[in-house]
């Protein structure tokens, strides 16, 4: 779903149905106590025409209740107004308003005691529903009590709540889609600051900028943070491989020279010149290559390459390129151990050390590789083969004096050793071994 | 012994074939990969040499399609990838040698020569088959320590035989192993060529078995 990998959508989506939540919830109630209100309000009026009524209740002088002036309200006179009286005795009616013309109210029977109002829910003339209100009142020199009724057409508190009705919920709409609106400016606000990490982003890759700004809200600076460090490491990188390759074609410019010479002049008798001419740059191609990569690949934190299956790999790719000899193979090395570094950095340092010992081994290579507190990790690699005197040992890893005249010489792969190691801050030794051949010491700085 | 290059350089590999050809092999060339990888699992070859970066189809993939279809030829890769990382790659897909860009003739020579020794399970590089002594090396032939001039063809018929000792080996099986791919084979010309042999030699040691072709064995 497209949509609901939209920040805005999300924020947006969540807000308004919250809105709608509250603003439902809140008109209910609203609607609820209002309909209380006006019914409250409605049960009171009616109460004041009852108590009206009994005051203004006299004894005629036939003996029977008779209002002598009519209540003030001028709807009881107006014939079927929506307000209605009547008084009852003897559960006859004897007088009713005006306004109810030719009609009673049917009160249902019902016994009060004295003082008590009840409330009835009746049908009027017309077929409206009315709320009726009675008591009994004691008239002067009566002895029975007469019944009075006051009642009122709900049709009017019926209206009244519509209309409430209707303008609460056209408020409410309005006060809707007013939040709405303000979240939409809130999360475009908000979202702001990633719109412009993008455009500086874009302006990056177009080659106008160099770098993210830090002007960036709390949340969201770790991220332009990251992205700089990122940005960092890859110019760093390529700065690295430029002054590779450069160093590189320097290296070769020279023996293309003289390769050049001695082609153009087929009587300088060069071939030999040639031949170790190509050796040489064969040689700075390998030396470079592997300083490039090994460069390109320094620095890029929590890269992890278990040693163990690397040299389980290397010892079963020698054993088959050294198929026509029987070599023993003896490892040692703790499984779990790890080297800080890519793998095939560390298979390039294993690899030539391993081949090394396989050529001049008679019959048996040992690998141990341990845990070094100092170190880190300590490899090494030893044959039962000649050896090396220590005068040739230092010739095999002289270093270079300068980057790009670090020529690698030993025709061992070892400067290439030398070279890996060094750039993870590393070293190569070479020792006398107790197999009785040479024994070989990579030791490989902990991850930092 | 017949050789399959796979190689896409038209330099190098019209090296490779004059070379290798100079040294008494057999060989076609495939300058693609599709080619070679169909050659390599048509042809019976005694080796093959295999450039990694090839036209259509690369190097380890028509390595492992060898190796699934059960083409068990000692396989040598050559190829400028020479890191570590790429030989362990190669070994796993099935190569039995590496050899990385630039390389000298005699060392790839040398290792195509251990390889076809070892496929055929030979530990020593002279091969003996009574006094006659086949130096693998130097592809030299020996009888009793005086050394025979033979040509091209009458080499391979007679390497290949010594390789095989003991085994009979079929006049198809022969030419097959003797003549490139593109060659007009004749196998009547295998009976002319092990005729000159058996006078150059002045030693039977190659017995015609009736109806099935021919073993080397001690006299």
């Amino acid at each position: 779903m497209r949509w609901s990998r939209s920040l805005r959508f999300r924020l947006l989506a969540g807000a308004a149905v919250w809105i709608a939540l509250a603003l439902t919830l809140a008109g209910g109630i609203l609607s609820d106590l209002f309909r209380e209100h006006v019914q409250t309000r409605f049960a009171a009026e009616l109460t004041t025409h009852l108590d009206q009524l009994a005051a203004a209740l006299e004894t005629g002088a036939d003996g029977a209740p008779a209002l002598p002036r009519p209540l003030s309200d001028p709807r009881f006179r107006r014939p079927l107004s929506g307000l209605y009286w009547q008084v009852e005795d003897g559960g006859r009616p004897v007088l009713r308003s005006r306004s109810l013309w030719d009609v009673t109210l049917a009160l249902p029977p019902d016994a009060l005691a004295d003082g008590e109002i009840h409330r009835h829910r009746i049908a009027g003339p017309d077929g409206q529903s009315l709320l009726a209100l009675e008591r009994m009142v004691f008239l002067p020199d009566a002895a029975e009590p007469v019944r009075i009724a006051v009642a009122g057409d709900e049709a009017e508190t019926a209206a009244a709540r519509a209309s409430f009705d209707r303008t609460l919920a056209l408020s409410l709409a309005v006060l809707g889609v007013a939040l709405i609106g303000a979240v939409l400016v809130q999360v475009a606000v908000g979202l702001r600051p990633l719109a412009r990490l993008r455009r500086e982003l874009a302006a990056i890759r177009a080659g106008q900028r160099r770098r993210l700004s830090g002007d960036v809200p709390e949340e969201v600076r770790p991220l332009a943070e990251d992205l700089n460090a990122v940005l960092d490491h890859g110019e760093e990188v390529v700065a690295r491989a430029r002054v590779q390759a450069g160093n590189l074609a320097h290296a070769l410019k020279t023996d293309l020279a003289v390769l050049a010479n001695d082609a153009r002049d087929p009587a300088s008798g060069g071939g030999e010149r040639i031949v170790r001419r190509l050796e040489r740059m064969t040689r700075a191609i390998d030396h470079h290559m592997a300083r490039a990569r090994a460069a390109a690949a320094h620095g890029v934190p929590g890269v992890r390459t278990e040693v163990t299956p690397v040299i389980e790999r290397l010892v079963r790719t020698l054993s088959r390129l050294h198929a026509g000899r029987v070599l023993a193979f003896a490892v040692d090395c703790a499984p779990g151990l790890v080297f800080a570094g890519e793998r095939q950095d560390l298979e390039e340092m294993l690899g030539n050390l391993l081949d090394n010992a396989c050529k001049w081994a008679d019959t048996r290579v040992r690998v141990t590789v341990a845990p070094d507190p100092a170190a880190g990790l300590v490899v090494t690699v030893e044959d039962d083969g000649p050896g090396l005197a220590p005068g040739q040992r230092a010739a095999v890893l002289a270093p270079g004096v300068r980057l790009d005249e670090a020529v690698p010489g030993s025709g061992l792969g070892l400067a290439v050793v030398t070279d890996v190691a060094g750039l993870y801050g590393g070293t190569l030794a070479l020792e006398d071994s107790a197999l009785g051949g040479l024994k070989a010491t990579v030791r490989l700085p902990a991850a930092d | 012994m017949r050789v399959l290059v796979v190689e896409d350089d038209p330099d190098l590999s019209a090296q490779l074939v004059r070379r290798l050809e100079r040294e008494g092999y057999a060989v076609d060339h495939a300058a693609d990969g599709e080619d070679g990888g169909f050659l390599g699992s048509t042809e019976p070859y005694d080796a093959v040499i295999l450039d990694l970066g090839l036209p259509r189809v690369d190097g380890l993939t028509v390595l492992r399609g060898w190796r699934r279809e059960g083409v068990s030829v000692p396989v040598l890769i050559l190829t400028a990838r020479g890191h570590w990382h790429d030989k362990v790659e190669g070994i796993d897909a099935g190569a039995d040698d590496y050899l990385a860009k630039p390389f000298s003739p005699e060392e790839l020579l040398a290792r195509v020569r251990a390889l076809i020794r070892r496929a055929k399970g030979f530990a020593s590089a002279e091969i003996a088959c009574g006094p006659v002594v086949l130096d693998t090396r130097s592809a030299r032939v020996t009888v009793a320590g005086r050394e025979v001039e033979l040509t091209g063809y009458e080499f391979r018929v007679l390497s290949y035989l010594m390789h095989r000792k003991g085994q009979v080996v079929s006049r198809t099986e022969l030419t097959e192993h003797v003549y490139a791919q593109d060659f007009d084979r004749d196998s009547n010309t295998i009976e002319v060529f092990v005729g000159r042999l058996r006078r150059k030699l002045g030693t039977d040691i190659i017995r015609t078995v009736r109806g099935q072709g021919y073993r080397c064995e001690d006299p």
